[in-house]
């Protein structure tokens, strides 16, 4: 239904203003027709940014942004908000205190001058979609933080929008609620076929959510891809460290051929790894090894390590493994492996699952 | 279930770089505040520059040698400096009493300074007189031919007369900062203090003195702009005993031949000293944070004053005699007696009632003008505070700081500056307004607009920019946002600005002297001509109307601007 295309976009704020966004440079995105896309990374990366000039409130400083090939954004030249059609949850729902929840919803077709009797059935069929059916008196003082949360849903659905921008909506929930809406999110995207645009710090939602993930640091992208490709595959090691736990070991290429290699580092941790394009033997590398990646085995063989460490979290244990005269790596086992402190382990690592990073300079 | 497109969905419009209404609006807002603000006070300072040949520094000249000039401007510094210390004496011995102690009667001292402040100053001054002047004061009567105590009677026309009626109006302002700030002390700085060893004097004067020091300063300082910038008391206190002061200078020098040069010098100067004293004051204003950061969280530590605090309590009903009561009652007993002296009570009538309402000819005329002033520069001034405030805190225009402060520069214009502005800058104009209402409404809603300001900027600070933007993305449009979700929503805020605007225009004197005319007269002026002529009856027959007047606009704007939205959302919850 609607795609979104982002071209060189790039946004700064004057220093000093409190309250100033993060920036944004040279952003290209490519958001196809019914995708749940997220824009994911730590605050201050420019994420937030990018929403709103996809909304329309911020002009760009350079780059254009153009809905179904129609442009929409350039620097100079803004279609207001209110001309876009889009619908926006916000992070602290705007759910407005004066309005009760019929009127907050109702907002968006009177605006549309929707004949009444649509205006019933669309209301109906949204409140039922968002088991707000009955609370339509209350106002938002009178519900609870994720029945807020279905309102600021419902007010912006029920106008069918072809884009949907979410700024953050779960942040303010409880785990348990956090967890449940995640589910309910992914299922209304699949059913509305709405294309939804999330923006989240959150790695764990985002994997859980997105069709595809657009990294961002500092007001770059970093990587955009399907979560398998994200977390598996990390184009660098922002993208490494910032998607979940992850050991980053610095290393050495011992020998370099048609993509794969042989690395070592410290500990006699020697690793037949993909590499990636443009590293020879000799360059100093970075191995990204996840600890789900990494067995400990009491039998000999492989490099050896001690036990230092131990947590129980309950699915899983979690270990640090010192590498005789090396790096610790973080490790995670299944709970019934149970190592005690100062054992002596086999290290076992899953080399295909590995990423290798050049170092930086 | 699934959702299905019935209608027609908006579709995305091109890019437009027309203007909207939104752009129109902002406009306008700050093309008034330049026509309101900034143009009189340019035209006041071209004024001061015209001499007989040119432009020169000549009456700068003549305002700083003259005798007549320096001794008005001793005479206003003078009265300042006493105001602000008896206020503050006043204003901290309240605050404190309220805040920290266990003092009977805090009620009390709430409606004393509310209603202090509230009154307006030239109403008590003519009050005190009553009371209080050299031959015909009921109480020097009293005390001289009746008793026999001359040493005990009182010359209210003497620079001593004058502080006390202008304190009676000024130390609400320390009083109210003070003890708000002294609300704000959370008790756990105290008790920190006194869990290491401190006696409770000592964290007195080393916590919670420090804490507060900078509120208190800084409501000083409030007082003493508001005390020498009151037109009324100055000429109906001062000028009977030949004490001069700024206000009172300018407006003699707009006696025939008017000297506008010199008037226009002296303005200058005065405006000088009202923004440097105003300058400290937001200064220290500004230090003022941290006491804030303790949020409503704070349970103050109430002193146990014992059989003291029988003593607070009788400081207490003092003030509120002397502040309230004394005029009040003053006033209510002159406007029924036939003939005012110490046997007025034996003549009970309504005549003066009766001849001011229906005889006096200019009473029903003041009365509308003042309503109907009042009403339109209230409104004016809420939402041109609105524009202004919403610019401010909701664009990105380059220069909206520069419009703020714009905003925020006639606090620093006595009343009295402002009619000077304005006359230099609408004579100089093709359209005559001198001598309008208009004239008269554009000096009441420049000089009021900074409370316009402010409580649209306080209200729209409660409302989450989101709150809006929401309504943006489903799309209302500008006109539509404000309607229905702004507007309602800082609607009890901005009619508590209106309220703040409305209260001291009916009562507005020291700019409506130089700018009325007969068909333009304004209640106020009404009561301060009368009273120059010597209908000592009637004024005060007028003065009882001026305040109840005052007292029902009070009462419908509580009732029509009512807490209900407030208490009725989570505002709160949702501004964070």
């Amino acid at each position: 239904m609607a795609s979104i295309t982002i071209k060189g976009l790039t946004k700064t704020f004057a220093p000093g203003d409190d309250d100033a966004p993060a920036a944004v440079a040279g952003l290209d995105l490519d958001i196809k027709d019914n995708q749940f896309i997220t824009l994911l990374g730590p605050s201050g990366c420019g994420k937030t940014t990018t929403l709103r000039m996809i909304a329309g409130y911020i002009m760009p400083d350079a780059g254009t942004i153009h809905v179904n090939g129609q442009l929409v954004s350039s620097p100079g030249s803004v279609t207001p908000p209110d001309q876009r059609g889009m619908g926006m949850v916000f992070q602290n729902y705007a759910v407005w205190p004066h309005k009760t929840v019929y009127e907050n919803v109702v907002f968006g077709l009177k605006i549309r001058k929707t004949p009444s009797a649509q205006v019933k059935k669309k209301m109906d069929e949204t409140l039922a979609l968002v088991n707000l059916t009955g609370l339509e008196a209350r106002y938002p003082n009178e519900l609870s933080g994720g029945q807020q949360q279905r309102v600021a849903f419902a007010r912006s659905l029920v106008v069918e929008p072809e884009i949907l921008l979410l700024d953050e909506p779960l942040s303010n929930l409880d785990a348990k609620l956090r967890e449940q809406m995640r589910v309910e999110l992914k299922r209304l995207q699949r059913r509305t076929g709405i294309t939804f645009v999330y923006v989240t710090h959150d790695q764990a939602e985002a994997l859980a959510l997105s069709d595809q993930i657009a990294v961002l640091h500092a007001g770059r992208l970093q990587q955009y891809g399907t979560p398998q490709e994200v977390y598996g595959r990390p184009a660098n090691r922002v993208v490494a460290d910032f998607m979940g736990l992850v050991n980053l070991i610095p290393a050495k290429v011992a020998m370099a051929r048609d993509g794969m290699g042989t690395i070592e580092a410290a500990g006699g941790l020697r690793l037949e790894v993909p590499l990636p394009s443009g590293i020879n033997t000799g360059d100093g590398v970075e191995v990204s090894i996840r600890p789900e990646n990494i067995r400990l085995g009491a039998a000999a063989g492989g490099a050896r390590a001690t036990i230092s460490d131990r947590t129980f979290l309950g699915n899983i244990n979690e270990y640090y493994a010192s590498l005789d005269s090396g790096p610790t790596l973080r490790v995670q086992t299944h709970p019934a492996q149970v190592f005690t402190i100062g054992d002596k382990v086999a290290i076992e690592i899953d080399t295909t699952q590995c990423s290798v990073f050049r170092n930086n300079p | 279930m699934s959702v299905q497109v019935i209608g027609t969905p908006l579709r995305v419009a091109r890019p437009r770089t027309r203007l909207r209404l939104e752009h129109f609006v902002m406009g306008g807002a700050i093309l008034c505040l330049i026509v309101l603000v900034v143009l009189p006070l340019m035209s006041l300072l071209i004024g001061s520059l015209r001499g007989e040949q040119g432009i020169s520094l000549q009456n700068f000249a003549e305002v700083a040698t003259g005798r007549l000039y320096v001794s008005a401007l001793k005479n206003s510094l003078i009265l300042g400096a006493w105001t602000g210390l008896f206020s503050l004496i006043i204003g901290v011995a309240l605050a404190w009493a309220v805040s920290r102690t266990d003092v009977p009667g805090k009620a009390l001292i709430q409606i004393t300074a509310s209603l202090s402040y509230l009154s307006p100053p030239f109403l008590t001054a003519i009050a005190f007189v009553y009371l209080f002047s050299p031959n015909a004061g009921l109480i020097n009567v009293l005390m001289r031919d009746v008793l026999g105590l001359p040493w005990l009677t009182f010359n209210v026309f003497s620079m001593t007369g004058l502080v006390l009626v202008t304190v009676l109006h000024t130390f609400p302002f320390v009083y109210l900062l003070a003890s708000s700030a002294l609300l704000s002390v959370d008790a756990s700085y105290e008790e920190a203090a006194q869990i290491l060893g401190a006696s409770k004097l000592r964290t007195a004067f080393t916590v919670t003195a420090p804490l507060v020091a900078p509120a208190i300063l800084s409501g000083t300082l409030l007082a003493f702009v508001n005390a020498i910038a009151l037109f009324g008391s100055q000429a109906i206190i001062g000028l009977p005993g030949r004490i001069v002061t700024l206000p009172t200078r300018i407006y003699a020098l707009f006696d025939y031949p008017p000297e506008y040069g010199l008037a226009s010098a002296m303005s200058l100067l005065f405006v000088v000293i009202t923004v440097v004293a105003l300058y400290l004051q937001r200064a220290f204003l500004a230090r003022r944070s941290y006491v804030t950061l303790a949020g409503k969280g704070a349970r103050p530590q109430l002193m146990t004053l014992g059989p003291a605090r029988w003593l607070v309590f009788g400081l207490v009903i003092l003030v509120f005699i002397v502040a309230i009561v004394a005029p009040y009652a003053t006033l209510i007993a002159v406007s029924f007696s036939k003939s005012w002296g110490l046997e007025f009570w034996k003549g009970l009538t309504l005549a003066n009632y009766k001849f001011i309402l229906f005889e006096y000819n200019v009473t029903q005329r003041a009365i509308l003008n003042s309503l109907m002033l009042a009403t339109i520069a209230a409104t004016i001034a809420v939402i041109l505070g609105a524009i202004i405030g919403w610019i401010d805190l909701r664009t990105r225009i380059p220069g909206r700081k520069l419009l703020d402060y714009a905003a925020l520069i006639p606090l620093g214009l006595p009343g009295i500056v402002v009619a000077v502005a304005l006359i230099q800058f609408w004579l100089a104009m093709p359209l005559a307004l001198y001598g309008t209402l208009a004239i008269l409404l554009l000096a009441y809603v420049g000089r009021y607009i900074p409370l316009g300001v402010r409580a649209a900027n306080a209200s729209l600070r409660q409302i989450d920019p989101s709150l809006e933007e929401s309504a943006q993305i489903l799309g209302a449009s500008w006109l539509t946002t404000m309607r229905e979700v702004t507007l309602p929503l800082i609607r009890p805020g901005l009619f508590a600005g209106w309220l703040l605007v409305f209260v001291p225009v009916i009562q507005e004197l020291s700019a409506s002297i130089l700018l009325f005319s007969s068909s333009s007269i304004t209640l106020a002026v009404a009561v301060y001509n009368l009273y120059e002529t010597g209908y000592i009856e009637p004024v005060a027959a007028l003065a009882i109307i001026n305040m109840l007047i005052i007292g029902a606009a009070i009462w419908i704007a509580n009732k029509l601007g009512g807490g209900k939205i407030a208490s009725r959302t989570g505002m709160q919850r949702l501004a964070t």
